[in-house]
């Protein structure tokens, strides 16, 4: 039986290909509405982001190609063996340019896509906040009066810097990763094994 | 719909009810597992379900376990666990049994849990528990048990992946890293994540041979081959190379017994419960993406309780094993004759004649006065 790899079809899926191509392993090209591709010993599940580790942890999915940011916010139960280097990122907390407004509530209101991960952060700075769960467009919050800041992934800041936002702290850093589940990596240790070491060598 | 009358048709999360075919596999499962256990002269324990509160007290536990207050004040948990009931009653009820002892249980643990496959508030366990015995031939025999639980079950392409805590232990201690960051470092091992762990040593300002050894300790997994090198690897720290070399004498003693093709080495594997000292392992089989079950050494648990012994034990998940037996699509237990049915118009005549064909051991269906 070949391994199955489960892709995010977001915005990892170009630094991935690049990497399985350098790697001279196969690759879905163009798989149009195809959600599962069986190509020459790899079967490639493709997902939203956010639910790679979860096709991974079930063990649907042997591996998969996920964010450091996505499995922060998931939590998910996986091995993480492989940063691979592509798809770099921070998430910050980002709020509106200018002085900082005066307030009376000490309850911080945060929109973001990360609920999960925004309230560990403040909680572990011992902030109350009040989580604003987004699925998109998150910098426009502070400025429409939805939120005092942000928790967002930020590449080059300019999408922040459009709409008016400055970061103010880093919360985590991202990049791409490979992720195995746990069973597959001992019960196929040699298949596993072999993909890891492929595109460990094609990452150098 | 009013609010309680939804209650008298849903089912709470976190619970399942069995019926019909799922039900005989379950028990099917239970007998075929206990009587290895049996076979291996382990003597059964029936605990209480629910026991004072303290003798539950593992951190790692504690906020998923179901306590009230009883009538007299005491804080009283569903058991979450059988080992530390097992332990109890070791230490007290069996005070004057000599070691070792070897005990088994099968029934349900209560944890408040996110339900997810496999994983329920309501887990039904099948483990036993070696007390007081010689640590290497302890550690040996009850790996061979459960070897021979998943053969028996028929599951396929079965592995036991084994780690040994003191590994992971041993450098922390050797860095002298404090709790919080020794809690980070060993969720980044657990993950394999080795540039997590170097991260998380360099911000603490820990670094050198003993720091690059447990960044490697997540990569120390494989065939138990990887023991050699894990040994020049972590012989910079006494006591994560006598940990190497305590799992080595047990995978060489699988290995010469015939278990050598289902065994894994995985030095990462370090979180487990908080109150294992040596030994850990979890056994995997393809179609189930979790463990089906694991266990462990625990020598330091039996004194809380008033007995100092050295302990190892190991558990399976009866809602896992059902679980992967239905993914490697195992035959369901075979189904049984159909029963006979007794008719006829006296009862009393009827019951009679039912009761003297059980007498003769067939399986009735009793229906006097059946057409009337």
């Amino acid at each position: 039986m070949s391994l199955t790899v489960a892709l995010s079809k977001g915005k990892l899926l170009a630094g991935t290909d690049a990497l399985f191509r350098r790697a001279g392993l196969p690759f879905p090209e163009d798989p149009g509405r195809r959600l599962v591709v069986a190509l020459d010993g790899l079967r490639f599940l493709l997902v939203k982001d956010m639910d790679v580790p979860t096709y991974v942890e079930y063990g649907v999915a042997d591996c998969g190609i996920a964010g450091r940011d996505v499995l922060l916010e998931t939590g998910s139960d996986v091995y993480e063996p492989l940063d691979l280097g592509f798809g770099r990122c921070r998430l910050v907390v980002a709020r509106l340019r200018g002085p900082e407004p005066d307030t009376l509530s000490s309850t911080l209101r945060v929109a973001t896509k990360y609920p999960r991960l925004t309230g560990a952060h403040f909680l572990e700075r011992g902030v109350s906040v009040e989580v604003v769960r987004l699925a998109g467009s998150v910098e426009l919050a502070p400025g429409l009066g939805l939120a005092d800041c942000i928790v967002d992934v930020v590449e080059t800041g300019r999408t922040l810097e459009e709409n008016g936002l400055v970061p103010v702290e880093e919360v985590a850093a991202s990049s791409a990763r490979l992720i195995v589940n746990r069973a597959s990596y001992h019960a196929r240790r040699a298949e596993v094994g072999r993909l890891l070491g492929t595109l460990a060598g094609a990452c150098q | 719909m009013n609010g309680a009358s939804h209650r008298l048709v849903q089912v709470p999360p976190g619970v399942q009810c069995f019926v019909g075919a799922e039900a005989r596999r379950r028990r099917s499962i239970e007998e075929t597992v206990v009587s290895v256990f049996e076979g291996w002269d382990y003597e059964e324990i029936i605990p209480p379900l629910f026991d004072y509160a303290d003798v539950f007290a593992s951190p790692g536990l504690a906020a998923r376990t179901y306590s009230f207050v009883g009538r007299d004040g005491s804080l009283l948990a569903l058991r979450p666990d059988f080992t530390s009931l097992l332990a109890k009653i070791a230490a007290g009820r069996l005070a004057d049994r000599p070691a070792p002892i070897r005990l088994y249980y099968s029934g349900e643990v209560l944890r408040y849990e996110p339900p997810k496959a496999g994983r329920q508030s309501e887990l039904h366990q099948m483990g036993l528990e070696h007390l007081g015995g010689p640590c290497s031939a302890a550690d040996a025999e009850i790996l061979a048990v459960a070897g021979e639980c998943l053969d028996r079950l028929e599951v396929k392409g079965w592995v036991l992946a084994l780690g040994h805590v003191g590994a992971f232990h041993g450098l922390v201690r050797a860095l002298r890293l404090p709790e919080g960051v020794a809690d980070l470092v060993g969720e980044r091992v657990e993950a394999k994540d080795a540039d997590g762990v170097r991260e998380a040593l360099s911000r603490h300002g820990a670094s050198g041979e003993v720091a690059e050894a447990l960044g490697r300790l997540g990569s120390l997994a494989g065939d138990p081959g990887v023991l050699a090198e894990a040994a020049a690897a972590l012989g910079g720290c006494p006591e994560a190379a006598r940990a190497v070399a305590e799992l080595r004498e047990v995978a060489d003693a699988l290995d010469a017994a015939g278990l050598g093709s289902h065994l894994a080495i995985d030095l990462g594997e370090v979180r487990g419960l908080d109150y294992y000292t040596g030994l850990v392992f979890r056994a995997y089989a393809p179609g189930l993406g979790f463990e089906v079950g694991g266990g462990g050494r625990y020598d330091t648990l039996l004194a809380r309780f008033g007995r100092p012994m050295p302990a190892v034990g190991f558990m399976l998940g009866l809602d896992r094993v059902a679980l992967l037996l239905e993914r490697q699509q195992a035959a369901p237990p075979a189904d049984r004759a159909a029963a006979e049915s007794v008719e006829g118009d006296g009862l009393g005549a009827t019951l009679g004649r039912a009761r003297a064909r059980r007498a003769a051991g067939a399986r009735v269906r009793f229906e006097a006065g059946k057409g009337r």
